[in-house]
């Protein structure tokens, strides 16, 4: 491919081209390197190394990731965050996201009143803090003092009523469920975005071939943003794999009942700093995040090479 | 194969009134084309027929049938659009069956239809291809495809030719032309191209401002015109005015004064001393030499097509009219002329814009 370059940038000697180049990169690079690059490597570096009793550092190779992953004290739990984020993942793609694109697809249907009121109401909680919705939800569902369970008594469903935050069953999907509520904003605003892009004619195209509202939406608008919900879909990957305050907030860095509700972040979070017995250990922390690291990496490429490439964009 | 009957027709956006009562009765196998300025209501008045806005008031009828209450696909019409409205990510032969799935048509009918129409539009090649991977021109011959396979009563069009260019536009319009000849259809044709207009419509509606002007045979509507409006719309370049005024109505005549006209007598009418009018020429008429009308003025400007020129002249009311000049003999910008017309082929139009019926009989 030819690149293209203007005449003045193909006349100025090479010194000043560079010169130039460093004058508009340099900054962006200094600082990504700083606050990026530098970190990722030092603690990558750090999950190589051990320390004993005295706190010496030593060279360990790749030990420590033997030990998370196979050393039982290590690896149950481990697994067991683990598996309960992938759980966290599902919940949040398997309920946020269908309700973030049928609410889009509600929107941007014409003749609708109030638009702007609802998307403002459904994406308000996004703007809260994770530690004060944790709170809130906290006191919502609280056997002693919740609101819930009048809630539910006062249209006949007391009986469904259970401390969903307490019981190890459902303490990780009550979790998710409220991430849920506060996020679905997110995959609504942006699919919103990408349904307004579709041109008018196409849809009345699509009326005129005796298509429904609901027709037009699953057969021609879905196929035409899938883009934008496989973007939605990485995000919510990176996002979950990272995740940590909500947890924190309402169940504190144990997770509880009894690791019900751990995911990789509280696990890291305990590993690193060290939790009421437990003792800080910064270099199996390491290891823990280098891990996370490349859980997530792998996500990433895969949606990046594989998922990406299948789809396509359209222009109109 | 319908037709199609509008009574009364309107519509409005809140206080803006776009269409204003629309009468309109379209023949069995009609070609009619609507043909207005932008923004006249031309795309709402196809739209409205089609099902896609609701009418304020009045009734549209297809075939006899009132469908006011019906949705786009009971109405058994089919639209072309001006961006094409392909779905980008269906091939051209999805593309084309993929509303007929939604009506019920069966899949050997289906299969003979899109045979069809490949045929016709000679499709076949492009079937497997993706909108993305076609031409403009190739494009709109597939949107045109879409429509023919639902066998509609009444195609509409809405500009499909505004996006393409200027050589590509010629071959698809001799090519719609084809096709209304082969199908019989009736077909409902919206441009703001009044050379598409001329050459395609069996009867043209030239509408302005959400109203309709005039209904007519296009060749009606260039040698009479029904007022001001038509007579400058249709016809290109367009007709030139001068505006006069009655002297005195002598023996059945109106003597007319006016900046540019020296005096020009037209039929009396009910014409009176004082009367406000315009005169109309079109630039073919206009020729150089004496006759019935003359003016005259300094040529600014030529353009020569090769079978004409048209010279811009500056005349006495410092406004510019044009000349049709054939041959080789075309005056220099700089030069004088005077011009002049026979009285058969000037226009006149009462202080109201609305063309007196009858043309002028003599010079004074
Ligand atoms: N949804 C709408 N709301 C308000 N005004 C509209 C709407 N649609 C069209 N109009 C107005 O109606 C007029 C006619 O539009 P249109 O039928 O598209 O014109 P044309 O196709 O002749 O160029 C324009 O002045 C336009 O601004
Ligand atoms: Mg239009």
């Amino acid at each position: 491919m030819a690149e293209p370059m203007s005449q003045v940038v193909a006349s100025m000697p090479r010194g000043r081209f560079l010169a130039l180049m460093a004058l508009f990169l340099g900054p962006s690079v200094a600082v990504y390197t700083l606050f990026s690059i530098y970190p990722l490597i030092a603690t990558m570096a750090l999950a190589t190394y051990t320390t004993d009793s005295a706190g010496a550092y030593a060279f360990v190779g790749l030990a420590n990731f033997v030990t998370l992953l196979a050393d039982s004290v290590w690896s149950k739990p481990f697994w067991n965050a683990a598996w309960n984020n992938l759980i966290f993942f599902a919940v949040h793609m398997a309920v946020q996201n269908p309700i973030g694109i049928a609410l889009a697809g509600l929107l941007s249907l014409p003749g609708i009143r109030f638009k702007s009121l609802y998307r403002t109401a459904i994406f308000l909680p996004t703007m809260l803090s994770v530690v004060i919705v944790g709170f809130s939800w906290n006191l919502i569902l609280s056997p002693l003092w919740g609101v819930a369970e009048g809630a539910l008594k006062s249209v006949g469903l007391g009986g469904w009523f259970a401390p969903w935050l307490g019981l190890p069953s459902t303490a990780l999907a009550t979790l998710a469920l409220i991430s849920v509520w506060q996020f679905v904003g997110i995959p609504m605003m942006l699919i919103y975005a990408a349904l307004l892009n579709i041109p008018d004619e196409l849809v009345d195209a699509a009326r005129v071939d005796g298509l429904g509202n609901f027709r037009i939406f699953w057969h021609i608008k879905l196929p035409l943003v899938l883009p934008t919900i496989g973007l939605v879909s990485v995000l919510t990957f990176v996002g979950n794999f990272n995740a940590f305050d909500l947890i924190y907030s309402v169940k504190g860095a144990l997770a509880g009942p009894n690791f019900a509700s751990d995911i990789l972040g509280t696990f890291f979070y305990r590993t690193f700093f060290g939790y009421q017995l437990q003792l800080g250990n910064p270099t199996m922390g390491a290891a823990v995040a280098t891990v996370m690291f490349f859980i997530i990496l792998v996500g990433v490429c895969f949606y990046l090479f594989v998922i990406q490439r299948r789809m396509r964009r359209y222009a109109f | 194969m319908a037709k199609l009957h509008i009574d009364a027709l309107n519509k409005s956006y809140g206080e803006t009134k776009v269409l204003v009562d629309v009468d309109l009765a379209i023949e069995d196998g009609e070609f009619l084309v609507l043909v207005g300025p932008s923004g006249c209501g031309k795309s709402t008045l196809l739209r409205m027929i089609a099902g896609l806005d609701a009418p304020t008031s009045g009734d549209i009828y297809i075939a006899e049938r009132k469908v006011n209450a019906l949705a786009p696909a009971e109405r058994r019409i089919a639209m072309v659009f001006q961006s094409y409205a392909l779905y980008p990510h269906m091939d051209v032969l999805k593309n084309m069956t993929f509303g007929l799935k939604f009506t019920g048509v069966p899949a050997a009918e289906r299969e003979r239809r899109v045979a069809e129409a490949a045929r016709m539009l000679r499709l076949e090649p492009l079937l497997k291809r993706y909108p993305r991977d076609l031409s403009g021109g190739q494009r709109q011959r597939v949107a045109i495809g879409r429509a023919i396979v639902r066998e509609p009563d009444v195609f509409l069009f809405d500009e499909p030719l505004s996006n393409l260019d200027a050589a590509l536009r010629v071959s698809t319009r001799v090519e719609i032309a084809r096709l209304h000849r082969l199908l019989k259809a009736t077909m409902v044709y919206v441009t703001h191209d009044q050379i598409e207009a001329m050459t395609l419509a069996d009867r043209i509606v030239v509408m302005n401002q959400g109203r309709i002007e005039q209904v007519g045979k296009p060749l009606d509507l260039y040698y009479e015109p029904a007022n001001l409006f038509v007579a400058g719309f249709i016809g290109s370049p367009a007709m030139n005015f001068f505006t006069g005024r009655v002297e005195r109505i002598e023996g059945g005549e109106a003597l007319v004064t006016g900046p540019c006209i020296g005096s020009v007598a037209v039929p009396a009418a009910t014409f009176s001393p004082g009367d406000d009018l315009t005169l109309g020429v079109r630039p073919e008429h206009l020729g150089q030499g004496a006759g019935a009308f003359s003016t005259s003025g300094m040529v600014e400007l030529v353009e020569r097509l090769g079978e004409a020129s048209f010279a811009h002249v500056r005349r006495a009311d410092d406004r510019l009219m044009v000349a049709e000049i054939r041959g080789r003999d075309t005056p220099a910008p700089g030069e004088s002329v005077t011009l002049s017309a026979p009285a058969q082929d000037i226009h006149v139009f009462d202080a109201r814009g609305r063309r007196l019926a009858a043309t002028p009989v003599n010079s004074a």
